[in-house]
């Protein structure tokens, strides 16, 4: 036998014999595998990156937004707004440099179509600690169908550069549970900071 | 036997195999090997699978 | 013209002065790169620990350009351009094409990258190395990558023409071998490469002179197949390197060369034109483009890669069982030459690859896994695994070799060149297993301060990150001390060497 920087001489196109054909085999079933898994968990799975795709304006983008803002606005933090949507609702959260507008309050087990886009540049929604993660593009809405399954105070991290401002890109989502009537009021008041009502 | 500062390779280079070598169905075995790639083979699959569980607990998206 | 060649007096081949001389210059710049991209890595991991937390903010995502950069394009492709000319002139016997086209070549490659340095250190391109678009550098960096390309772009076109006088001019018998076959595969790949720069960065050079638009997701699109086919690229000339040390260091076999070269072509044919699986979150695709480009409904590149990782251990293995080498199972891989760095960094560079970066990779790079890796430190964990313990490492190993037969010295500082691999390859494994980890937990990558001093809403990770970081610098210190070591012995030996005894004149 010869080696790979040899030329090999003659004909060497030969039959595959023993454990090369065996893991060729296995190997090839094992891709297949790999790839059933993704059409079989947009039928079965609840996670998938699919959403409500389109393009939009960044100007109208943010026209939107405003607006949203408009009619949910409960409070402000940090000079953000803070929004409490009903249930169903289409919510709106724009990235731009650098912060996430607005600070969105939600309910546990409800269903939301969250647009995601950009004001100006690429930017990364990371929802912590939960690490849900999703690229948000200038000119792109991003509509996806999220269901909080877990009540809390949440953030979300800017995880694409998008300047020297980035790593202060922070957001924030809290999610209430709405079955727990008086747990809900105490914790309302105090995530979204009382006295900015 | 190595040379200071000299590969093996080049000091001790390895002993050519005339072209007939390793045909044989009773030479050609590389059992070691086989065993090596099951044992990624098992990796992957655990690594594989368990990154779908971690999945299935996040928050529903679609 | 024969004057012009010298013959090698350990592996008989005869090799064109030209070839000498282009391979010498492409390795010489390619560690020059090397060494400004590793002055870097330790200024960013130092950054990333936040317990040192070294550099301001402009200066981390400047470095993390430059570091980019210097790593991802210019050390690896100055490097890769020398192996294709070892791989056609020197294995086929053969003269260089077009020397002089070849000299151009190389100082237009030069020219662009030293605009690219100049742009990047003056602060005029703070866009890291992917610079998406709408983010603007000044048009002297995209029109430095676009001089870079074209200069690869001819190399490759030599390569290609090396190969055709090497076969009119009959200086080999038979087929071509495997190494030089995968080195015109990641050749080929090259070239569907290049075709992608040219049509994102010629645009993009017009928009920053202000000349037209370009959309954010198309750019991404585009930028991505040159993105993603120059990583096949890598690990195509890896695994040529694979064969090319095996052969080398132990006269591994090649157990079948139809199914090795068909694993090649696959390479060539099911890489993701569009580089799907960096998409796989993205607004502007749907998830049936998404599935099927990321696969091609059976992950063949995959199944590749999963080839070469049985044939090279198994051609090792076979060729020493023929050495005699038979008892049990492992007598083989037991008593192989571990003491010689171009081994031990090719078997390190094979499980390392394979083991952290290979299945890391495939597991994010499904569709819906993505939404839980994305743009964390998972992503950097993978690719530090694959193209830095694995086609580093693995250049690394074959440095051994070159300084020898090419450039005729010998290795400085052996002993520690013994251990060199070792070294660099436990670092890297530390540190991308620890990046992997922490990328888990949520941990973004590309970002200054995990800690959040400045930001408007606080946020605390998980306790573990903390730990997982402190690996992680550990990892990264350990991999650059292999590095250093790795440069201290290459310029050495380079520039102040011990010659070997002069040799025969063909
Ligand atoms: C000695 C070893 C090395 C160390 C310690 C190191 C360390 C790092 C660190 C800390 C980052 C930043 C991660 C982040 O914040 O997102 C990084 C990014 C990166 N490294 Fe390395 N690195 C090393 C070698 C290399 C090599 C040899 C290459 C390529 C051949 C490479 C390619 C890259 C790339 C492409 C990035 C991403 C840059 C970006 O996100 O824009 N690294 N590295
Ligand atoms: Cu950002």
């Amino acid at each position: 036998m010869h080696t790979g920087i040899q030329s090999p001489q003659g004909v060497w196109w030969k039959p595959v014999r023993g454990g090369e054909k065996l893991w060729v085999g296995i190997a090839f079933a094992w891709c297949l595998v790999l790839f059933a898994m993704m059409p079989l968990w947009h039928l079965r799975g609840g996670q998938n990156p699919s959403g409500i795709r389109s393009k939009v304006d960044p100007q109208a983008f943010m026209a939107r937004t405003q607006e949203f803002i408009r009619t949910y606005q409960v409070g402000t933090e940090n000079g953000i707004p803070v929004v409490e949507p009903p249930p169903g609702s289409d919510i709106y959260l724009m990235g731009m440099m650098w912060s996430w507008q607005p600070v969105l309050r939600l309910r546990k087990g409800a269903q939301y179509t969250l647009h995601l886009s950009s004001f100006d540049v690429n930017h990364g929604f990371s929802l912590l600690p939960f690490n849900i993660n999703f690229q948000v593009v200038p000119g792109y809405d991003y509509g996806l169908r999220i269901t909080p399954t877990e009540a809390g105070d949440f953030r979300i991290v800017c995880n694409e550069f998008c300047g020297i401002g980035h790593h202060l890109m922070i957001g924030r989502v809290i999610v209430v549970d709405e079955s727990e009537p008086a747990a809900a009021g105490a914790s309302s008041g105090a995530a979204i900071g009382g006295g900015n009502l | 036997m190595a040379k200071e500062g000299l590969p093996p390779g080049i000091v001790n280079p390895p002993r050519p195999l005339p072209e007939k070598a390793g045909e044989s169905p009773e030479e050609h075995r590389t059992p070691g090997t086989l065993v090596l790639v099951l044992v990624f083979l098992a990796a992957f699959v655990v690594y594989y699978f368990v990154n779908w569980k971690l999945l299935s607990f996040v928050w529903r998206v679609g | 013209m024969s004057a012009d060649f010298r013959t090698c007096p350990t592996t008989g081949l005869k090799v064109h002065a030209q070839a000498d001389r282009l391979i010498k210059a492409n390795a010489v710049v390619g560690v020059v790169a090397l060494l400004i991209g590793g002055i870097a890595a330790l200024l960013l991991l130092l950054t990333r620990w936040q317990v040192v937390h070294l550099l301001p903010a402009d200066w981390f995502y400047r470095l993390l350009t430059v570091h980019g950069m210097n790593m991802l394009i210019f050390f690896i492709l100055f490097f890769e351009m020398a192996i294709l000319y070892f791989a056609s002139a020197v294995l086929l016997n053969s003269r260089v094409a077009a020397p002089r086209l070849a000299w151009f070549s190389f100082w237009l490659m030069v020219a662009g990258a030293l605009v690219v340095e100049w742009t990047m250190f003056t602060g005029r391109a703070d866009v890291l190395f992917t610079s998406y678009v709408p983010l603007r550098a000044t048009p002297w960096f995209y029109l430095g990558v676009i001089l870079f390309a074209v200069g690869a772009l001819l190399v490759v076109a030599i390569f290609f023409a090396t190969l055709i006088v090497a076969k009119k001019e009959r200086t080999y018998t038979g087929s071509i071998p495997l190494v030089t076959f995968g080195a015109a595969t990641a050749a080929i790949i090259a070239v569907i490469t290049l075709g992608h720069g040219a049509a994102i960065y010629i645009p993009t050079f017009l928009w920053s002179l202000g000349i037209g638009n370009v959309d954010a997701q198309i750019y991404r699109l585009v930028w991505w197949g040159l993105g993603h086919s120059s990583q096949q690229i890598n690990v195509a000339a890896m695994v040529a390197v694979w064969y090319l040390l095996g052969a080398l260091t132990v006269g591994s076999v090649v157990i079948n060369e139809k199914i090795s070269r068909i694993a090649f072509t696959l390479y060539v044919l099911f890489i993701s034109m569009a580089a799907a699986h960096h998409l796989l979150v993205d607004p502007g695709l749907p998830p049936t483009w998404k599935v099927w480009n990321t696969s091609y409904a059976m992950y063949l590149a995959v199944l590749a890669s999963m080839i070469h990782g049985f044939t090279v251990p198994a051609g090792i293995e076979l060729g020493q069982r023929l050495r005699g080498y038979t008892k049990g199972l492992f007598e083989w891989l037991r008593r192989a030459p571990w003491g010689d760095p171009g081994f031990s960094a090719l078997i390190f560079s094979i499980i390392i690859f394979g083991f952290v970066g290979g299945i890391t990779g495939v597991t994010f790079g499904t569709e819906q896994i993505n939404i839980i890796a994305h743009n964390t430190l998972r992503v950097p964990g993978h690719f530090h695994a694959t193209v830095v313990a694995g086609t580093t490492l693995a250049f690394m190993g074959l440095t051994y070799y070159v300084i020898p037969l090419i450039f005729r010295k010998k290795v400085a500082f052996w002993p520690l060149a013994r251990i060199q691999p070792y070294l660099f390859a436990a670092g890297m494994l530390i540190f991308s297993v620890a990046m992997t980890f922490a990328g888990t937990f949520g941990v973004p990558r590309r970002h200054y301060d995990i800690s959040f001093a400045q930001a408007p809403f606080d946020f605390q990770f998980s306790p573990a990150v903390d730990l997982v970081m402190t690996a992680m610098a550990i990892g990264g210190l350990l991999a650059i001390t292999g590095g250093a070591i790795y440069i201290a012995i290459t310029v050495w030996s380079v520039f102040f060497g011990k010659p070997l005894e002069a040799e025969v004149k063909a």
